[in-house]
């Protein structure tokens, strides 16, 4: 509709055209279409309105392929989703994601920082519960069939790339070949090995340096990471005591 | 007399002569004699005008019910959306919400003026209840018909404000009486127009009564076309009248909660509420009754139908008008009805005069 600038007069008082006629004309051509088709509004718990393809709902999760590397709980505006141990029959005690949908917003984040793709959004949208604690989805109840176009991918072009001038090219999300990598400081290790039990992937192995302790006459290990298989969850870095390790951005 | 007094007395004999009979069969003296006295004519007369009465404030309040939700479904269509959706069409919304209002508590303000309180409510019901015998459906199916039918009505009707002020001021206050006050400054000033154009119409039938108006425009034209002015002028003053959305002042609901009756709960603000659409539906009647012919039409439906029909088609245009104009302020209001209805209505008036003394009619 269009929205007219214009000056009332004081000639426009007498005149009934602008005041009464001409919105009595507009508001019965409404009317005739209504009457004629259909209402704008419609009948919501019987009739629902069709929702685009990549329509973003509640978050969901296929639990077959969710490996526990908390990166959706890390990645959530509203904190939203804690991680929490069930047991499942093959895996036995793991930490899977639960979440407050009551606190939910609906942004898909947990699914874009998915690097397996296990968090995916779907197009569900009635959430009513009678109890607030009826909204915590744990992640059993949170499981939803998976279906291609779920998952929420990106592609991205390096910083670095883009400087030097050449070819740029773009990199899907999840590319093995160029993420983040962790970096060891090997001076504050101490070899406790907690990054290598933590790493959800099996990442981290722990190798022997060469040297020996001289208290203890033992070899040194410490961690050494596959970049193939490391999904830059940083669980690790968070576990380590001594904060030998931080993460490197690729750029 | 109407056929339904004589039908209604007829079964008004039939129930107390049963009555009697059963009195009678007791073998008792003294409830024989009681049997007898109820078969007398003034018992009769009494009897059966009452059911006239009850029937007609059925059928009257009804037919307002009808109003409520002619309203809601259209106004829906005028802004693209559907109306009320419970029951059959939206039809029982307005028994729901009845049974909501009835449920309610009963609450008097601590500082209110109690009686006055509770009476002025009670004056606008009786008043609006009063109007609905006023108003024949067909010259079979009426309660009174009087010589001066036309004038008591609007005798009736002018009742109005007066007990919306009572309740307004009574109601201790600020809103209320703010509202009292517009009503009353806007009725009246919108009330004078509405009754000139009455004058009119009865300068050219030459009678007061709505049988003797109705059958004058059988026999010849339907007022609409002479006194065309004076239809307009008598719409926008009925739309004024009955409070409705162009000119709802009194019951401002962007400004004064509810006008004159935000301390009314319960079941007196819900009979409050319909009866802002009785009102409505009676100045429909009259301006079915006094310009469009009231029950005239082609005979292939009944009379009644005929009146009701175009009084919700007169309905219909009160609600376009609704759903087209925006509210406007009390000067506006007032400066709408003393400088532009009244010159019109004179105007009108001075019509019929002419078309009198030229004996077109």
């Amino acid at each position: 509709m269009r929205i007219e600038e214009r000056r009332y007069t004081k000639a426009d008082h007498f005149r009934a055209t602008g005041y009464v006629l001409k919105t009595m004309k507009v508001t019965f051509k409404g009317a005739i279409r209504a009457t004629k088709n259909r209402p704008c509004t419609i009948l919501y718990p019987w009739e629902k309105l069709l929702y685009p393809d990549n329509f973003r709902g509640r978050p969901g999760i296929v639990l077959e392929r969710c490996i526990g590397c908390a990166r959706c709980a890390k990645e959530c505006p509203n904190q939203c989703i804690e991680m929490v141990t069930i047991e499942l029959p093959d895996k036995g005690k793991v930490k899977r994601p639960q979440v407050n949908l009551g606190r939910c917003m609906m942004c898909g984040n947990c699914a874009e920082a998915c690097p397996t793709n296990a968090m995916i959004v779907t197009p569900e949208f009635e959430l009513c519960s009678y109890s607030r604690g009826g909204l915590i989805f744990d992640p059993v109840k949170l499981q939803h069939p998976h279906k291609a176009g779920y998952e929420v991918n990106y592609s991205f072009a390096l910083l670095s790339e883009m400087n030097a001038g050449g070819e740029i090219k773009t990199y899907a999300k999840n590319d093995n070949s160029v993420h983040d990598t962790i970096v060891l400081d090997g001076a504050k290790c101490i070899s406790c090995s907690r990054c290598a039990k933590t790493c959800p992937t099996g990442a981290i192995e722990m190798v022997e340096t060469g040297e020996v302790n001289p208290k203890t006459k033992k070899p040194i290990k410490q961690p050494k990471f596959d970049n193939t298989k490391c999904v830059v969850c940083e669980q690790c870095v968070d576990v380590c005591p001594k904060s030998a390790l931080s993460v490197k951005e690729v750029l | 007399m109407s056929n339904l007094y004589i039908e209604l007395t007829n079964f008004t004999e039939w129930l107390l002569g049963l009555v009697a009979a059963l009195l009678d069969w007791t073998k008792l003296g003294f409830l024989s004699d009681f049997g007898d006295w109820l078969q007398t004519a003034p018992v009769v007369d009494f009897v059966s005008t009452l059911l006239v009465a009850v029937i007609f404030l059925i059928t009257a309040m009804m037919f307002g019910l009808c109003f409520i939700w002619q309203e809601r479904k259209t106004l829906g269509r005028f802004m693209d959306r559907r109306g009320t959706q419970v029951g059959f069409l939206g039809f029982f919304q307005n028994f729901a919400d009845g049974i909501k209002v009835i449920l309610k508590e009963h609450i008097v303000p601590k500082d209110s003026d109690h009686l006055l309180f509770e009476l002025a409510i009670f004056a606008y019901l009786a008043s609006t209840f009063m109007l609905f015998g006023c108003i024949p459906y067909s010259d079979n199916f009426y309660v009174i018909d009087v010589d001066l039918a036309v004038l008591l009505g609007i005798a009736i009707f002018a009742f109005g404000p007066f007990s919306i002020l009572i309740g307004g001021w009574s109601s201790n206050n600020k809103f209320t009486l703010i509202g009292g006050m517009r009503a009353a400054a806007q009725l009246i000033a919108l009330e004078i127009p509405l009754l000139l154009c009455i004058v009119s119409v009865a300068v050219l039938t030459g009678d007061l009564s709505f049988v003797g108006v109705v059958t004058w425009q059988e026999e010849n034209i339907w007022l609409i076309v002479p006194l065309c002015i004076g239809a307009l002028t008598f719409f926008i003053a009925a739309i004024g009248e009955s409070e409705r959305i162009p000119f709802d002042l009194p019951e401002a609901e962007a400004e004064l909660v509810e006008g004159w009756a935000t301390e009314y709960g319960d079941v007196r603000w819900g009979l409050q509420m319909a009866s802002d659409y009785f009102r409505a539906y009676i100045l429909c009647g009259l301006f079915t009754m006094l310009f469009l012919g009231g029950w005239a039409g082609p005979e292939f439906i009944w009379a009644e139908a005929w009146y009701l029909s175009k009084t919700f088609i007169v309905f219909f245009f009160f609600i376009w008008v609704r759903a087209a104009t925006v509210r406007i302020r009390t000067d506006q209001i007032l400066k709408l009805g003393w400088r532009r209805l009244l010159p019109l209505a004179v105007v009108n008036l001075l019509i019929a005069v002419a078309l009198k003394v030229a004996g077109v009619f």
